[in-house]
């Protein structure tokens, strides 16, 4: 157990004091009875078996934050680090500022924050790996490291950033309340060394000694709805009516009339004019954006085939009954293997990928994942199935396929192969290949569904996705399936005739389905305020130029996606250039596009400090080396 | 409710395995916080923690002291002692022996070629007492040069001449255990939340207990100003006329305490009648605070039953430093608030050991608060030393400030800086490297190899660091404390005190005297020097294993007290002959750099909490140098929209002495026409300062200076920025 001094001082020692039954949310505090687990389990705190003695072991235990009273001095950042042996780049606690007024009726107002060890806690929801455990024990929400394998959507989600992604090691780690203090009856290290009667802690609910409020907001907090957090503030002195923030994000506050609450809006100061920043779209997520485009390309393009295949679209069922079929779907196969290696590239621990799947109750991540791989799973069995049907053993001797085929199942025998039945086999896979494919996106699509990050939480978002699907479905349709086509010796014109003015309809409908998600997102994220429109701020601002060309071009392409769609050309070669224009096009706007969505974000998170947490600085540092120097505490660019 | 997995693994928290705990004091500033290092099983050290039961801190710490066990194996430590000719060849790894015969032999050639005070030292706040002491013996005893000085003259020395003419003596007399009786507190250019954060908690806790008035002067509005119950935001430089005019609606509306002042002052007749000229209308104008604000802290001051004031370099760093803490001791004279529980003139030191350099180093004299110009004083210390009396200096020689001008003008030829850094630390930095350039010695005793002056120095000496040896500090309230060898010193380097000791032994007077081998044994010579009738610097009831026993003791410790004294003077004796304080009368004199057209903008510097001094330390540090770390000013944003700056971009600042470049960060928290910025910051804010010097205790006024703002290309900008940086 952890060891307590004789004279341990009164501010550490939790106080046995008369708690609620329940909190504001209106949940029980005391959490044992709901979690259907027994009482006096050890936590095994590194392997130690004891039990705590706490009285209130058993409640839910909380931060309470007097935010007119902390000094920004960083004591309880520095003794967490200093307890959990954290490396400068991390810190489970982290304090930043607003401020406002005028010199020198001036107020800046820091705040520090950590895990809320919320009710409802989204990273436990949306962690694939199921590496978070909501305790009985305290209400602490813990996550495991050695489970965790570093996708950083925990990250992703938590409106408080309290989940640290380390890059060096791989994983995630984040605020364990101090559990070890807790179970001997002590409050958590920063909570002991908070110089300025900052920071409290005890069970939810209870107004610490000397304080008189319990709210659950204050400036600069994010909505409390969104996880239920467990911390209390105190705030009564007198406040500006507009607070500003130091660190990049172009988000202010604005007290609101009606109830005084403080409400997140755009800071127009920080860029005003209007911005390319091409380099800047590269981003830590680049994988990201070849996997969703390359996945719901695939998932387009074999979709496309199935519905031309059963809803007698003539043009597609010549592509589908053609020798170029077989291959056109292993391309599909090595595409989508290939993408799926990069995802898990992306992972801090790429060896863990497996660990996806732990999560399927709760997280989107983990059902995206299945949805994918099943997607995947059912195609290579369609594209088996089918290069044993007619087309490809036209194209390819039929005994080399076959052969290789009975190597992989040696049980197969070439009577087996009942055409009929193999028929309705590859239907009925081709059936679960799309039925996969469009789960996974669905899946895909309800990852971004944030409430932490507005700009993704819009239904543009599933515009979007499967929007792509159908323009880069076209698109990859014709890229693998023309040169293949043509190789194989079929006539120019009637390919281009029949393939290209269709794939042109699918590129002009998805692209138009992206375009009205545009449309109605930029229309949403200004009315809604917050940190959505600080996105769009900076969309229109600092991505400006980027921007509004990727919608002109947006615009462009539908246009002539539907002319290529609806318009023959004289001669083929005129309307097969064109159309390969097009695409390369389409493919360039569409990873800007996609880019964008991962850079643009601005989460919900708290206000930084000048320096620290402050995104604009990180990325100084990065550019100018000085990131190089380990002390400066910002890691040197990894992607 | 969710709460995920029903198997669940062994919780796994970091585990440091500390061993054992060692005591220390903390290193970096005055508060003088208790703490202990834990050692894992292989002897490292691997964590710290506040001591509980120490009455200073309590068991709290502040980002500094929580970091402190990772300064051991920091970067740029020195290792081995290293010697060149000239300063632009290259370093060669020397021995000991060869080293310091090499420095022994030097000294004498220069001193012999032109004088014994042609050789200066530069010391610091920085190493133990008992180090100080032997320093001192070595300087007055055998090297005899006048021109010794510490460093605690760019941040005390102000305090200290203050109380000397004061009070006859050097010597804070108040304690932080006067926060829990006060009713009344003036801090004066005091940041305590960002400087001292423990003594801040001290504060914030008596006021969480019993609330009372806390009144801050300061131009910035710090977290302290924002916190206070009333702030002056006052004209840069100007308190000596909001004291003097204090004092006069003090006197004007009868609110002094006429009894004290008649029993236990001299001077009234003199004061009062200078101070009538500083009416509140007249005041108001020069030093920017409203005359009813004057009136009503005048008379909130006056008519609180305990009241005390607080200072630190916002009074000390100026041209008129001195003479500020003499107003703040008048003021606390006139309301009969000192030597009273809540009633204190106490100045926040900056230093961890700028109070045992005050007391035991000999720099403004002789060891224990004694003076050279004092004929019984001399025969003590040269008897108990085996020291021809003769031989030291008749009066205080130069201080630091004045010793710089004197290698400039070629008076000076040797310099010996011990745990200092005056590139960075000085005023008027490019004035510093030339100066540097002309020494034909310069000896560079740190514990860090890249602290910035060893680009000019000929030797260079690795010391070992705070607690890679044992000794003891005394704080802000006299508190002095110990702090045990935590580990070996850094490779080879060696502790300050056998350093001094073995220079010693290289001179022939030295080997007349002793230098005892450790800390304990000189501080039994501290103790019995301190003993004597009348005398306050009393620590003779102390011994190391005392100090740790009680976690820290305050002097005067008289042999059989049971506790040491919390507060000076409360009998209303001062240390004058005549045992009266003396209220001083003071003209305000108008001698600042002031803002004007061509440099428009105040210049104002000052400390962050996660910094200490020249970052030599906390820059390498990355979990607390990641809160500032490259220099930054703050600027207000309406200054800023008519200048077309923009918030963490770059900006080159020009005064008249020179140029640096900072990053610009926009906040109300200063005036329009004023920029602050931390000092710690080698190539920065020193390279603009003037420091011009006050007259009394020769202190820089880093804080009164004008400057005027350029655009710098951004890509430049930043590119000197990381070269600047780089340790």
């Amino acid at each position: 157990m952890f060891e307590v001094r004789e004279d341990e001082p009164m501010y550490a020692l939790l106080k046995a004091v008369e708690t609620d039954q329940k909190n504001i949310y209106g949940n029980d505090i005391d959490l044992v009875k709901n979690s259907g687990q027994p009482k006096g389990v050890s936590l095994r705190i590194n392997g130690d078996e004891g039990v705590g003695d706490n009285p209130d072991r058993y409640k839910q235990h909380g931060f309470h934050f007097t935010a007119d009273n902390c000094i920004g001095c960083h004591a309880c950042e520095a003794a967490c680090s200093e307890k959990n042996d954290l490396p400068p780049h991390l810190s489970f606690r982290s304090v930043g500022y607003v401020e406002g007024g005028t010199y020198p009726d001036f107020t800046r107002m820091n705040i520090s924050m950590a895990c809320n060890h919320c009710d409802d806690p989204v990273c436990l929801k949306g962690c694939p790996t199921a590496a978070y455990t909501k305790h009985p024990e305290y209400g602490a929400v813990l996550q495991d490291p050695d489970i965790c394998f570093g996708c950083g959507y925990c990250t992703w989600v938590c409106p408080y950033n309290a989940p640290q992604l380390d890059p060096v090691e791989g994983h995630v780690q984040k605020c364990n309340m101090c559990v070890d203090r807790l179970e001997v009856g002590l409050k958590p290290a920063c909570v002991a060394a908070c110089v300025g009667n900052a920071l409290d802690f005890g069970v939810i609910e209870t107004t610490p000694e000397n304080r008189e409020q319990k709210k659950t907001s204050i400036p600069g907090f994010p909505d409390p709805k969104i996880t239920n957090p467990n911390i209390r503030f105190q705030q009564t002195k007198s406040m500006p009516r507009e607070f500003t923030r130091t660190d990049s994000a172009p988000v202010k506050y604005h007290k609101k009339d009606s109830n005084g609450e403080y409400k997140p809006v755009v800071d127009k100061n920080k860029i005003k004019d209007r911005q390319w920043n091409l380099t800047k779209l590269s981003s830590r997520e680049n994988p990201l954006v070849i996997f969703t485009l390359t996945t719901q390309a695939a998932i387009g393009a074999f979709f496309i085939t199935f519905l031309g295949s059963f809803f007698g679209g003539e043009r597609i069922q010549t592509l589908t009954a053609s020798n170029v079929y077989v291959p056109f779907l292993f391309s599909l196969i090595g595409l989508q293997a290939f993408v799926l290696f990069l995802s898990t590239q992306h992972l801090g621990k790429p060896m863990r990928f497996y660990r996806g799947f732990n999560n399927l109750r709760h997280s989107p991540l983990s059902r995206e994942a299945l949805g994918v791989a099943m997607f995947l799973n059912c195609l290579i069995v369609v594209a088996v199935l089918s290069s044993m049907d007619h087309g490809f053993i036209n194209l390819i001797e039929a005994g080399t396929i076959f052969n290789i085929v009975s190597g992989i199942v040696p049980w197969l025998e070439p009577s087996m192969i009942e055409s009929s039945i193999l028929g309705i086999t590859t239907k009925t896979f081709a059936f679960l290949t799309v039925i996969s494919g469009l789960i996974g996106l669905y899946y895909m699509y309800s990852i971004y569904r944030i409430k932490a990050r507005p700009f993704w939480d819009h239904w543009q978002v599933m515009t979007s996705f499967f929007g792509t699907m159908f323009s880069l479905g076209g698109i990859l349709i014709g890229i693998v399936c023309i040169p293949l086509a043509l190789m194989a010796g079929n006539d120019m014109t009637g390919l281009v005739n029949s393939l290209i003015s269709i794939l042109s309809g699918f590129i002009a409908f998805g692209l138009l389905l992206e375009a009205i998600g545009h449309v109605f997102h930029a229309r949403d994220l200004n009315k809604n305020g917050g940190e959505g429109s600080a996105s769009y701020h900076l969309l229109t601002s600092q991505y400006g130029n980027t921007y509004i060309t990727r919608n002109i071009v947006l615009g462009l392409t539908i246009v002539a996606a539907t002319a290529t769609a609806s318009i023959q050309l004289p001669e083929a070669w005129q309307g097969l250039i064109l159309w390969a224009f097009l695409a390369g096009i389409v493919l360039v706007t569409s990873l800007v596009s996609r880019a964008l969505f991962y850079v643009m974000v601005i989460p919900t998170t708290m206000p930084g400090a000048f320096f620290w947490k402050n995104k604009g600085f990180e990325e100084h540092a990065r550019e100018t080396g000085l990131a190089n120097l380990p002390q400066v505490g910002v890691l040197p660019c990894s992607h | 409710m969710l709460f995920g997995r029903k198997h669940k693994n062994p919780i796994k928290i970091a585990d440091k395995k500390v061993q054992q705990w060692k005591y220390t004091t903390c290193g970096y500033c005055s508060t003088g916080c208790s703490m202990e290092i834990g050692l894992n099983p292989e002897g490292k050290p691997v964590a710290t923690r506040g001591v509980a039961g120490a009455d200073v801190n309590r068991g709290k710490l502040c980002v500094k002291g929580i970091f402190e066990h990772e300064l051991f194996e920091s970067s740029g430590r020195g290792t081995e002692p290293l010697y060149r000719e000239k300063h632009f060849e290259d370093y060669k790894e020397v021995s000991w022996d060869s080293a310091l015969d090499k420095m022994a032999d030097e000294i004498t050639r220069i001193q012999s070629k032109h004088g014994r005070d042609s050789f200066a030292i530069v010391s610091t706040g920085q190493i133990m007492t008992e180090e100080f002491y032997t320093l001192g013996k070595l300087v007055r005893g055998v090297l005899g040069t006048n021109n010794y000085d510490g460093n605690t003259t760019l941040c005390m020395a102000s305090a200290v001449s203050g109380y000397k003419r004061s009070f006859g003596s050097d010597g804070p007399p108040g304690c932080y255990d006067d926060f829990d009786h006060t009713e009344c507190l003036m801090a004066f250019g005091s940041n305590l939340p960002e400087q001292h954060p423990i003594i801040y908690w001290r504060l914030k806790e008596a006021l969480e207990k019993r609330k009372f008035p806390v009144i801050v002067v300061d131009p910035r509005v710090t977290m302290f100003a924002q916190f206070a119950d009333i702030h002056l935001p006052i004209t840069p430089g100007t308190d000596l006329v909001l004291l003097n005019s204090l004092a006069h609606v003090i006197f004007d509306e009868g609110l002094a305490d006429q009894n004290y002042i008649d029993s236990y002052t001299n001077g009234f007749e003199e004061f009062s009648k200078l101070v009538e000229e500083y009416d509140p209308v007249s005041a108001a104008k020069i030093c920017g605070i409203d005359e009813d604000t004057i009136r009503h802290v005048a008379r909130l001051y006056a008519n609180a039953g305990a009241a005390m004031s607080i200072w630190t370099m916002g009074i000390n760093q100026s041209t008129h430093g001195s003479d500020g803490v003499c107003g703040i001791n008048n003021l606390n004279l006139i309301t009969g608030n000192i030597g009273k529980p809540g009633s204190s003139s106490l100045s926040i030191t900056g230093q961890c050991n700028a109070m045992g350099t005050r007391e035991w180093s000999s720099c403004s004299g002789l060891p224990g608060y004694r003076a050279l110009e004092n004929q019984q004083h001399r025969d003590e210390i040269a008897e108990f030393w085996n020291v021809d009396e003769s031989f030291f200096p008749a009066k205080r020689g130069m201080s630091m400030t004045d010793i710089f001008p004197a290698i400039e003008t070629g008076q000076i030829k040797g310099l010996w800086l011990v745990a200092t850094n005056p590139m960075t630390s000085m005023a008027n930095s490019a004035r510093i490297r030339k100066t540097l350039e002309k020494l034909e010695f310069l000896v560079v005793q740190d514990s860090y190899l890249d602290v910035e002056t060893t680009q000019y120095a000929n030797m260079f000496l690795p010391g070992a660091v705070w607690a890679e040896k044992e000794g003891c500090f005394t704080n802000t309230e006299r508190r002095v404390n110990i702090t045990k060898k935590v580990c070996e010193p850094h490779a080879n380097s060696k502790p300050d005190h056998w350093i001094f000791s073995n220079l010693a032994k290289r001179f022939e007077q030295g080997k007349k005297m002793t230098f005892p081998e450790t800390t304990a044994e000189i501080f039994e010579e501290m103790r019995e020097l301190s003993k004597g009738e009348g005398r306050i610097l009393d620590i003779s009831g102390m011994t190391h294993e005392k100090l740790e026993e009680q976690k820290g003791i305050q002097w005067p410790f008289r042999e059989g007290d049971e506790k040491g004294a919390q507060r000076l003077y409360t009998d209303g004796k001062f240390q004058f002959p005549d045992g009266k304080a003396k209220l001083l009368a003071m003209p305000y004199i108008e001698n600042n750099e002031k803002p004007d057209e061509e440099f428009p903008f105040w210049l104002n510097s000052g400390r962050v909490v996660e910094h200490f001094h020249t970052r030599t330390k906390t820059g390498k540090i990355g979990n607390m140098n990641k809160f500032s770390p490259t220099p930054y000013m703050e600027i207000n944003p309406d200054a800023a929209e008519e200048l077309g700056l923009e918030n963490s971009k770059y900006v080159r600042l020009v005064s008249r002495r020179g140029d640096a470049v900072v990053m610009a960060q926009l906040t109300h928290r200063v005036p329009k026409n004023m920029v602050f910025i931390p000092f710690h910051f080698h190539e920065c804010v020193n390279r603009l300062t003037l420091g011009l010097l006050d007259p009394y205790s020769r202190q820089p006024a880093f804080k009164q200076n004008s400057v005027r703002i350029e655009h710098i290309d951004q890509d430049l900008a930043a590119r000197l920025n990381v070269e600047m940086r780089t340790f």
